[in-house]
């Protein structure tokens, strides 16, 4: 959340939007793949990858410039995002309640079934989406404890925590505790 | 065990189908979305100083004249033909809700706002705005007079539209136009052969069930149950001829923009 907070609260500028926007289309083109099966393995599921993917997208297009002036790579800048917004949209749906798995969202992933019957990936869809989001920064994008309490603005301790409890929980939900 | 869990999960997360296909508009819808935040967004500030101002006691009459546009510049004039007064705060995004019913050529809907008698009540924060009863239109309204359908001449000829327009598409088929009513330079979508394609409400008009920009998603699909998701936002179709359906853009929480969208659009993205 900290991640977007700053990019809300950045300043923005006028300068070079032209450039800026077919800068950023590309950047949305070349990325996109890697960002939906990024999504994919963060929120379990297809669609929700692609609301959470165009959500992000459209939040740092919207401040391209700044974003690219502080220096980060945007991709990992994105990918950060994405945890932390994947993070605070689920503690707001867990209020509000909202009723998941809709149809029809326009992307299709193959042979989905197949992967939906893994009892790993069945496993992980009943972390918590913090303990998730580590596993994921630790296993999809081989980040060190360090750089996934940079990427999700928490202490190595709660990473050290986080990712042991959601470990214990796979074991235990493999039945191999 | 541990390694062996490790071993699984990094196998796992290779696995080829955890590949989620784009829909070749994904790029384009990234980029609207974009450009559309990066709007509302100094729409937003521009809203905040005109509460502000509200807050400080400043006279409505002062208000309409202090702004960067004068609320009768915003308001669509089809819209306004059903109040007696126009409303002068149609700026604020967060807090206005002037009750104005989407579709305005339905008399018959009987809609408890539509005889704003009073110009303050439209400062009103929105919990306190009655959800109008009526059953759904099913006919698109119009917006400033423009309606789905409509070719580009005579959409042109309401003076609705803000010129020039744009190529809405790489192709340059079809053009896109801001409205007097919202400035997102996408707001009305023309395509030559199908008319007006894509329509979007002011954020302060009401669909006749009562939805609009701030409407919780969970508001929307209470209002129409029939709602699907589309993208990051919830279509919903309408029995009507030439069929047509109401696009609510969300953030995932609330509804961010209202569009109208003729199902037959030829219009690529749209």
């Amino acid at each position: 959340m900290t991640a977007v907070l700053q990019l809300e609260l950045a300043a923005e500028r006028g300068g070079g939007r032209a450039e800026a926007v077919g800068d950023f289309a590309e950047f949305v083109r070349m990325s996109m793949p890697g960002l939906l099966r990024y999504g994919h393995a963060l929120t379990g599921n297809p669609h929700d990858a692609a609301d959470l993917v165009q959500s992000v997208l459209e939040k740092v297009g919207s401040r391209w410039v700044a974003v690219q002036r502080k220096g980060d790579d945007p991709l990992a800048y994105v990918r950060r995002a994405m945890a932390n917004t994947h993070i605070s949209i689920w503690r707001r749906r867990r209020r509000e309640n909202l009723v998941a798995d809709l149809p029809d969202s326009g992307v299709v992933a193959p042979e989905l079934s197949r992967l939906e019957n893994e009892p790993l990936w069945q496993a992980l869809r009943e972390l918590p989406p913090r303990q998730r989001a580590v596993i994921v920064l630790r296993y999809y994008e081989n980040l060190s404890e360090a750089e996934i309490a940079n990427a999700l603005g928490i202490s190595c301790g709660t990473v050290k925590s986080q990712s042991s409890k959601a470990m214990a929980s796979l074991r235990t939900r493999l039945g191999r505790d | 065990m541990d390694d062996d869990l490790d071993d699984e999960l990094r196998r796992l997360f290779s696995d080829d189908r955890l590949d989620v296909h784009a829909t070749p508009d994904a790029t384009d819808a990234v980029l609207r979305g974009a450009d559309r935040r990066r709007r509302r967004r100094s729409a937003v500030s521009t809203a905040f100083a005109v509460v502000t101002l509200v807050g400080a006691g400043v006279g409505l009459t002062q208000l309409r004249s202090s702004g960067d546009h004068t609320a009768d510049e915003l308001l669509p004039t089809s819209v306004a033909s059903t109040s007696s007064t126009p409303p002068s705060t149609s700026t604020v995004y967060s807090t206005s809700v002037v009750t104005v019913p989407a579709p305005p050529s339905n008399p018959s809907s009987g809609n408890p706002g539509t005889g704003n008698p009073n110009p303050g009540t439209s400062t009103k924060p929105r919990t306190t705005t009655p959800l109008p009863p009526p059953p759904p239109s099913e006919q698109p309204s119009k917006v400033d007079g423009l309606a789905l359908g409509m070719t580009e001449a005579d959409a042109l000829k309401t003076g609705s539209l803000v010129e020039p327009g744009s190529a809405a598409d790489p192709q340059g088929k079809c053009t896109a136009y801001a409205t007097k009513s919202v400035p997102d330079p996408n707001a009305a979508i023309i395509s030559p052969a199908r008319g007006i394609v894509w329509l979007t409400l002011p954020s302060y008009a009401k669909t006749s069930k009562g939805v609009t920009v701030g409407t919780s998603v969970a508001d929307v699909k209470a209002a129409y149950p029939t709602a699907t998701q589309s993208g990051s936002g919830l279509r919903v179709e309408m029995a009507a001829t030439p069929k047509w359906s109401y696009i609510f853009e969300t953030d995932g929480a609330a509804v961010t923009a209202v569009r109208m969208r003729l199902n037959s659009s030829d219009c690529p993205g749209y």
